[in-house]
């Protein structure tokens, strides 16, 4: 990795992250422009993926129950404090804490990738029973009623910090959100460059020869996880500011897509999952307009050509047709 | 004098098998040691409790007097001890400079990491292969950039678990070679079952039998015993019990 690459690349993601939030706004209709909010956020959701499996080599089924924390506890804290500003901390904290939690157990109780997988996967379905569960007026977390099905549809849009009166327009939001992608790309590859970040992809390539040279693997995988725990999080935050919480946040159906974009993406990239979530969540909602074809067939028509045509995913499968694919763990 | 490595009435139990059996050794600082025995004389089992991938049944494992029984095998690695494992153990993604450049990470800046991990790939003849993807490698270069991760931080002792498997003659005089040559700066523990290979680097030989310490003495003495005769050429009950 040479050393101008870098700020080339943090230059580039900061020029097209400004970009659209002048041009945007002004172009699309607000319907729209939430929806891009939408897709901005799950390309956050999409990121902390990126980082926990396409680096720290961990395929964790249970980004989608960070995701739904992060807003829950977005939308219960803004509510109880009737203000957004403490519910910000509390959206990041919450999800990086239980990550914090789950991943001690698993790390530090040496269990098999296998059996991880089916604990963050059981660990969402848990969630999102719970969740759905919660109808009627004695669950409520002070103020905040959680819904049950119907989650909680009165989730207070972002203020100005200490403003509670002043909640931000919906340009605003998008600006914030396409703001918090920037500053969670640029953390990963500051991250990933960092001694921390090459020590995560060595253990990813050979766990054991990484401990053989000295490095408590447990610990740093649970660094990532945490890191990872708490980006889901923010971006439950800010898919809970486009729309508002509800089960499906801990669904299924999230926590498998969130590894569609990141395969489609190209695992083991930063860029490519944040182009694959916006790809095919444009690709989805624009199916879920036709009237013949159910949009799950589409994605997993595209997962299965994906597979079969780049299975390294699409971000790198370009690069190599470009002729400017380089080792592996420099490309980013 | 405090041996560097040692090991008190060492045992290894699976089920009703004792696989390390009431083993006691000790290592000196700057000593080559061979541990060799047939298949199955316990030598896998002896060098996973010694390098913290399992831990012994009973018995205590000591570092310089210091009781180490039980730690981790990235406690033992932050000792000072290099470990070498028989099918080399290698980073595939990354390149062989960033390899080496982990294996120092730990303990130098990045820059002297940087530095040293090109000294050491210049010292063992490979520094040519350092921007190399280590996937590309052929077998017997990525024994030598393993090899390389293990001497880069200068451990006090360095384990080498079978260190000729598929070898051929040739690679298996120059392995010799290189061992004998890092033996002036690091203790060295080889686990093998190559007499021929025995017989061209070691001092001391520790011969393991059925989990037991059969013989120990200088490399001579070891080859003209009547018992390690019999072991290797099966007179004696040598069929080896059920181990790991």
């Amino acid at each position: 990795m040479s050393g101008i690459r870098l700020p080339i690349e943090l230059a580039a993601a900061s020029f097209v992250a400004f970009a659209a939030i002048l041009v945007l706004p002004h172009v699309l209709e607000l319907f729209a422009l939430i929806n891009a909010t939408v897709y901005v956020s799950l390309a956050v959701l999409a990121l902390s993926l990126a980082l926990v499996w396409g680096f720290g080599g961990i395929l964790c089924f249970g980004q989608a129950a960070f995701f739904g924390l992060g807003g829950y506890s977005y939308a219960v804290a803004a509510i109880n404090f009737g203000d957004t500003t403490y519910a910000v901390p509390v959206a990041i904290g919450v999800p990086a804490l239980v990550a914090a939690a789950l991943g001690y157990v698993m790390f530090y109780g040496r269990i098999s990738d296998v059996y991880m997988g089916a604990i963050t996967l059981t660990l969402t379905l848990i969630l999102f029973n719970f969740v759905n569960s919660t109808a009627g007026d004695q669950w409520r977390v002070g103020a905040a009623p959680l819904g049950g099905f119907n989650g909680i549809p009165s989730t207070p849009p972002l203020n100005l910090p200490g403003d509670p009166g002043n909640p931000l327009p919906p340009e605003w939001i998008f600006a914030i959100a396409v703001v918090s992608l920037l500053i969670c790309y640029i953390l990963a590859k500051l991250i990933l460059r960092a001694r921390f970040g090459r020590v995560i992809v060595a253990i990813r390539e050979n766990e054991r020869r990484a401990e053989l040279l000295g490095y408590d693997v447990r610990a740093y995988k649970l660094g990532i996880f945490v890191i990872g725990g708490a980006m889901a999080g923010l971006s439950g935050l800010l898919f809970a500011n486009c729309v508002f919480v509800s089960p499906t946040m801990f669904s299924l159906f999230y926590s498998g897509q969130i590894i569609i974009w990141v395969m489609v993406g190209g695992l083991g990239t930063l860029v490519g999952p944040v182009i694959g979530a916006i790809l095919l969540n444009l690709l989805t909602t624009w199916a879920g307009t036709l009237p013949e074809i159910n949009p799950s067939l589409i994605l997993g028509a595209i997962l299965v050509l994906a597979v079969l045509v780049m299975p390294r995913g699409m971000l790198p499968s370009l690069a190599t047709m470009l002729g400017r694919f380089r080792v592996a763990g420099g490309v980013t | 004098m405090t041996a560097l490595l040692a090991t008190e009435h060492l045992t290894m139990r699976f089920g009703g098998v004792l696989a390390v059996d009431d083993v006691s050794l000790a290592v000196a600082d700057g000593e080559l040691r061979c541990l060799i025995g047939p298949n199955g004389a316990g030598k896998s089992t002896l060098f996973k409790c010694l390098t913290g991938q399992i831990k012994p049944s009973a018995g205590r494992i000591l570092w310089r007097g210091q009781d180490i029984t039980g730690l981790d095998s990235f406690e033992i690695a932050r000792l000072g001890v290099g470990i070498k494992t028989q099918v080399p153990s290698l980073f595939d993604g990354l390149t062989v400079l960033e390899s080496v450049r982990l294996a120092l990470r730990r303990q130098a800046r990045e820059r002297a990491a940087r530095a040293q991990a090109l000294a050491t790939l210049e010292r063992l003849g490979i520094v040519e292969l350092a921007p190399r993807l280590v996937a590309l490698l052929a077998h017997g270069q990525r024994q030598l950039v393993e090899l390389a991760m293990v001497v880069a931080p200068e451990p006090d002792l360095i384990i080498l678990d079978e260190p000729t498997a598929g070898m051929s003659a040739e690679e298996t005089t120059r392995a010799a070679r290189v061992i004998r040559a890092l033996n002036a700066a690091h203790a060295i523990i080889v686990v093998e079952h190559d007499m021929q290979f025995i017989r061209a680097i070691a001092k001391t030989v520790t011969v393991l039998h059925q989990g037991r310490v059969l013989v120990e003495d200088d490399v001579a003495s070891v080859l003209a015993d009547r018992r390690v005769q019999d072991v290797y050429l099966g007179k004696a009950d040598a069929s080896p019990r059920m181990v790991a």
